[in-house]
């Protein structure tokens, strides 16, 4: 059998990885989402390519049937395209939902430790910090909810679900850009306590927590950008 | 067959081309027209994003190996994907069952005078 790799089929090798980079060229999202697609339908490729040589077929033609019978790039490009954003979508859902608590408890034990709330009691806050901290809890909310969506709308519950693919990358991108306002607005509450009580805070924990909100912002924004231009590329 | 024919169906036909047993890519697609004696011809390329909508549903599972000196991607009916595949067995038979009544030839009814 004449396999396609063989010496003596180089054209063949390069008409596959000219086809499989024109549909790497319509993919979206990082090379590592794309790599394992490509892998796949490399292998696929040869394997069509392998079943004309058996048919009787010479390399050269055996592969440009085997690219002809896969389609136009652009098609598997549109189907792949879907996958790639829930795929991200999903990634950018988790980090965000199990980074959040994390953050959260870091930034709790910051203000006790601090003495911010002596006795833990609400009414002990300052005006400016209980509605800080309102609205942290707030653009948490939104957080969890945008995660919690975006995960049910990219895994096992896409079953029973409706064919929505811009919803999750939606969803997903509303977590992301929730994360950042609430570890923006921690950071913001952080800086207000460094000017008015920085006697009081403990300044290990609280640069723990800032340097964990700083890292949260930089990689939830990231993330929610990719989801809302990924978003837009889907029809 | 062309692609539009099938659209609704395609994730019930995959599963069920799954149930003997796991196969990869090129082997699902070559089930495909063998069991539908050439009928089902989709381009090949068309079924790879949709076995991976299948695994992010849970319906299969995939994994990579080596199967004949060369890497692929594997994929089997995960338990969920063989109950979803009797649902939509028994979906198609009452489907196919109504429009064959429906299709069939009715005698021309008698006018009466």
């Amino acid at each position: 059998m004449n396999r396609l790799g063989a010496p003596g089929a180089p054209c063949a090798q390069e008409a596959v990885e000219g086809y499989l980079a024109e549909v790497t060229a319509r993919l979206p999202g990082p090379a590592r989402a794309r790599s394992d697609i490509v892998a796949e339908l490399r292998s696929g490729l040869l394997d069509a390519t392998d079943a004309h040589c058996c048919a009787g077929l010479p390399a050269a033609e055996a592969v440009h049937a085997a690219i002809g019978e896969f389609g136009d790039p652009a098609e598997i490009a549109d189907g792949f395209r879907t996958e790639i954003a829930a795929s991200l979508a999903r990634r950018a859902a988790v980090a965000v939902l199990v980074t959040g608590p994390l953050v959260g408890v870091l930034w709790i034990v910051t203000a006790v430790a601090s003495h911010i709330a002596p006795h833990l009691q609400w009414a002990d806050l300052s005006l400016g910090l209980r509605v800080g901290i309102a609205l942290v809890v707030i653009a948490a909310g939104v957080t969890a909810c945008g995660a919690i969506f975006g995960i049910a709308a990219t895994g096992r519950l896409t079953r029973w679900l409706p064919a929505r693919p811009r919803l999750a990358p939606a969803a997903a991108a509303v977590a992301g850009f929730g994360a950042v306002g609430a570890d923006a607005l921690g950071l913001a509450l952080l800086a207000v306590q460094l000017v008015t009580a920085a006697g009081r805070l403990s300044p290990g924990l609280a640069a723990m927590a800032a340097a964990a909100s700083i890292g949260r912002v930089a990689f939830a924004g990231r993330a929610a950008r990719r989801c809302l231009a990924i978003r837009s590329s889907l029809t | 067959m062309r692609a539009e024919t099938l659209k609704g169906h395609l994730d019930g036909i995959l599963l069920a081309v799954l149930e003997p047993g796991p196969r990869h890519g090129y082997a699902i697609m070559e089930a495909l027209r063998d069991r539908s004696a050439g009928q089902v011809d989709l381009p090949t390329g068309t079924i790879y994003p949709a076995l991976h909508r299948l695994e992010r549903a849970g319906l299969v599972q995939a994994s990579w190996s080596v199967v004949g000196g060369r890497r692929r991607r594997v994929y089997e009916l995960t338990p969920a994907g063989r109950r979803s595949l009797d649902t939509e067995r028994g979906a198609w038979r009452d489907f196919s069952a109504a429009v064959t009544a429906l299709l069939q030839p009715v005698p021309l009814a008698v006018n009466p005078r």
